[in-house]
């Protein structure tokens, strides 16, 4: 086993700059598509009713209640000229209960927040329906002071978006985006077992009083390892130099994206029981992999994907268990026994993908 | 020391060898001879327990090796028929983990790699990378991963594919040395008749996934004592000529190529007369005409209809 770490370490040394690559790959779609996390996007809030002060400061409040965006009061005229010369994405023109989004093109940051002010004038048309049928205008304080004390906190901060002032979709675009690069280089790591397969390499090994299972565990812990390595790296650049917001419980990410990283290992292991040649894994794996992402939903608001044939397909993944984990983590405090199920659920799909695979690996010898 | 006895494997149902028997005693060099896609390298897979035979036995020593590859295992060296290194890694290195994976260790394993360097003739570029190697440079890393854990057994698969003459001689001589100073026994396959001619004591002539004739040098010749082989050179090419020259009495087989003739018939016939006779008859001038002793090849050609490379 060391044998085999000691080669695959020895010819990413001869290439530092692939791993360098990847780290920056991380940070770069982060920045990009995540449109820098500190600043939060700005979104003008305007309207022009007869009372326009009065609404605009009602929304204003409950707009903002989430990092990733700033929701401003400015004059209809302004916002429209902002948007229209490109100076912000988005304007939100609002009612007393309803709203329309001003835009100038199809941004990724529009869909994000239009998403967000659909769910909060969504819960207030609640509030109102809930406060008439009652007619008790203290509906929502007494809402309130019960979600408060709820017997289950996460889901009850789920249920009220004043519960979750935390959550930040760049921070969750931020994870989605190391794991994506992630699941890029582990799978280019086991591609070398592949490799090594079609080179004769292998079987030098086969042929030598080296094990089987030696073999096999030399290149998923080195793939493991050097993986973590790079998801480190970036975690701590973003944390500590970029301050980004990574949450405080750093150990317990890295705990969940340990489990997330010998997950996919094992389906990259699985993959490659089905192909013959480096060529064939490198024409499937990343046609597969940004796909994983898209059904485990890690690029759009919790909750946007309620199809159920999705939802199951993205639960066979690990990366759904492992966003779940995190964003529960990062922003509602969660512990090690809150991530159990979802650090159990990654090792189940770990170890049923790694046994699948390795049987159809040891089967194309013969 | 080794034996296999009607060995045979199919891919598929498609078989690929058919009741291969052959052996090979202790210090011999032994010659596995065949055009592409004979056999040999899945022959050579199933000795060194690489892949299992759909029927038959190997035998290391009297017992049957096919269910418990360990022993004939370690007294094997391989070299494959593709490259089987890192390309990325320099020499060194790569024999570094090649011999580490064989559980040799620190001093010892420095040892073997400068002994495998030197054989081979590549102490001076053991830091060089690989993939900065000429072909023949890398076909000589991969003889010598082979020998790191001192194998009293090497085969070889077509080592000397692709490559100048130049390193290619160094190979054979390299092979050569091993054999006769070493005392390795030698099995090495090859498609190029001159390389297993001068190389090897005994071969086997292998085609269709079956060894068709085997034996030494002279006796595979001797086939042909009934036979001569004569070389035309013609001024042009004629198909009717070829087809009449190939009813001659005693003419067993004709090869066209260019303006060459090559005519294998029965010992003591007159063909000259006969083929000077139908050349006129043609318009055609024989610039060229000699009796050849025979060789491999045309043993080959002899037995199968076809030449090596085909
Ligand atoms: N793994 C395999 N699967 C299917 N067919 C194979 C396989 N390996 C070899 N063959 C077939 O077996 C025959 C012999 O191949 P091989 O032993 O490589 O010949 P040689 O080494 O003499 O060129 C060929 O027809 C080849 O296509
Ligand atoms: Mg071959």
């Amino acid at each position: 086993m060391k044998s085999v770490m000691w080669a695959q370490l020895m010819k990413d040394k001869r290439n530092p700059l692939f791993i360098l690559l990847f780290i920056a790959a991380s940070i770069v779609a982060t920045i990009l598509f995540a449109g820098g996390i500190q600043t939060p996007t700005m979104v003008a809030v305007f309207s022009e009713e007869e009372n326009a002060p009065e609404i605009e400061e009602k929304w204003h409040e409950l707009l903002n209640v989430d990092s990733s965006f700033q929701f401003e009061i400015v004059t209809p005229e302004k916002a429209r000229e902002d948007v229209m010369n490109g100076v912000i994405d988005v304007a939100v023109n609002v009612t007393e209960t309803d709203y329309q989004i001003v835009i100038a093109s199809e941004l990724p940051t529009v869909s994000f927040v239009q998403q967000h002010v659909e769910k909060v004038f969504q819960r207030e048309a609640q509030f109102r329906a809930l406060e008439e049928a009652k007619g008790d205008k203290n509906v929502r304080s007494k809402m309130n002071s019960y979600l408060k004390n709820a017997p289950i906190q996460i889901e009850a901060k789920g249920l009220d978006g004043e519960g979750l002032p935390n959550f930040n979709l760049g921070t969750q675009l931020l994870f989605a985006f190391v794991f994506l690069v992630a699941m890029f280089m582990l799978g280019l790591k086991v591609n070398n077992v592949t490799n090594d397969k079609v080179s004769g390499v292998w079987n030098r090994m086969i042929l030598s009083p080296i094990r089987k299972t030696g073999m096999y565990s030399g290149y998923i812990l080195y793939t493991f390892l050097i993986t973590m390595f790079q998801v480190i790296v970036v975690l701590i650049l973003f944390k500590y130099v970029m301050n980004y917001e990574v949450g405080d419980n750093l150990g317990l990410i890295l705990l969940i994206a340990s489990f997330f990283v010998f997950s996919m290992i094992s389906i990259a292991m699985l993959i490659t029981g089905f192909v013959k040649t480096p060529e064939q894994f490198y024409s499937i794996y990343p046609s597969v992999i940004p796909l994983i992402p898209l059904v485990s939903g890690a690029y759009m608001m919790p909750g946007t994907i309620s199809n159920p044939v999705l939802m199951f397909i993205a639960d066979l993944f690990p990366m759904s268990h492992a966003m779940d984990a995190i964003m529960s983590v990062v922003f509602y405090d969660a512990g090690l026994r809150d991530v159990m199920m979802s650090l159990l659920l990654m090792l189940l799909i770990g170890v049923i993908a790694m046994g699948l695979g390795i049987n159809l690996i040891e089967r194309r010898n013969q | 020391m080794l034996e296999t006895i009607k060995l045979s494997k199919s891919f598929k149902g498609k078989k690929a060898v058919q009741d291969v028997n052959l052996y090979l005693d202790s210090g011999e060099s032994v010659g596995l001879l065949g055009p592409n896609g004979a056999g040999k390298s899945t022959t050579i897979s199933m000795i060194s327990s690489l892949i299992k035979p759909t029927a038959g036995e190997i035998k290391l020593n009297g017992v049957n090796i096919i269910n418990n590859p360990e022993q004939i295992r370690r007294i094997l060296g391989v070299v494959p028929q593709e490259l089987a290194l890192y390309e990325a890694l320099s020499a060194y290195e790569n024999l570094k983990f090649f011999g580490s994976i064989y559980k040799i260790r620190g001093n010892e394993l420095d040892k073997s790699i400068q002994r495998a360097l030197e054989i081979v003739g590549l102490q001076d570029r053991q830091k060089d990378l690989v993939k900065t190697f000429s072909g023949g440079m890398k076909r000589r890393v991969n003889i010598a991963a082979a020998l790191l854990h001192h194998p009293k057994i090497l085969i070889l698969d077509e080592p000397t594919v692709g490559i100048d003459p130049q390193s290619r001689n160094h190979i054979l001589e390299t092979v050569r040395m091993l054999n006769k100073n070493e005392g390795t026994t030698v099995m090495y396959t090859s498609h190029y008749m001159e390389e297993v001619e001068q190389l090897c004591d005994r071969l086997y002539i292998m085609d269709h996934g079956e060894i068709i004739a085997s034996g030494t040098k002279g006796e595979l010749l001797s086939i042909l004592s009934t036979e001569d082989t004569i070389k035309v050179q013609l001024s042009k090419m004629d198909d009717r000529f070829v087809t009449q020259v190939k009813s001659i009495e005693g003419v067993r087989k004709v090869e066209a190529a260019n303006t060459n003739l090559k005519i294998i018939a029965k010992k003591g016939i007159n063909l000259v007369s006969e083929l000077v006779y139908l050349s006129e008859q043609h318009h055609i001038q024989l610039i060229n005409f000699h009796t050849e002793n025979p060789s491999l090849e045309d043993v080959f050609l002899h037995l199968t209809g076809r030449t090596l490379r085909d």
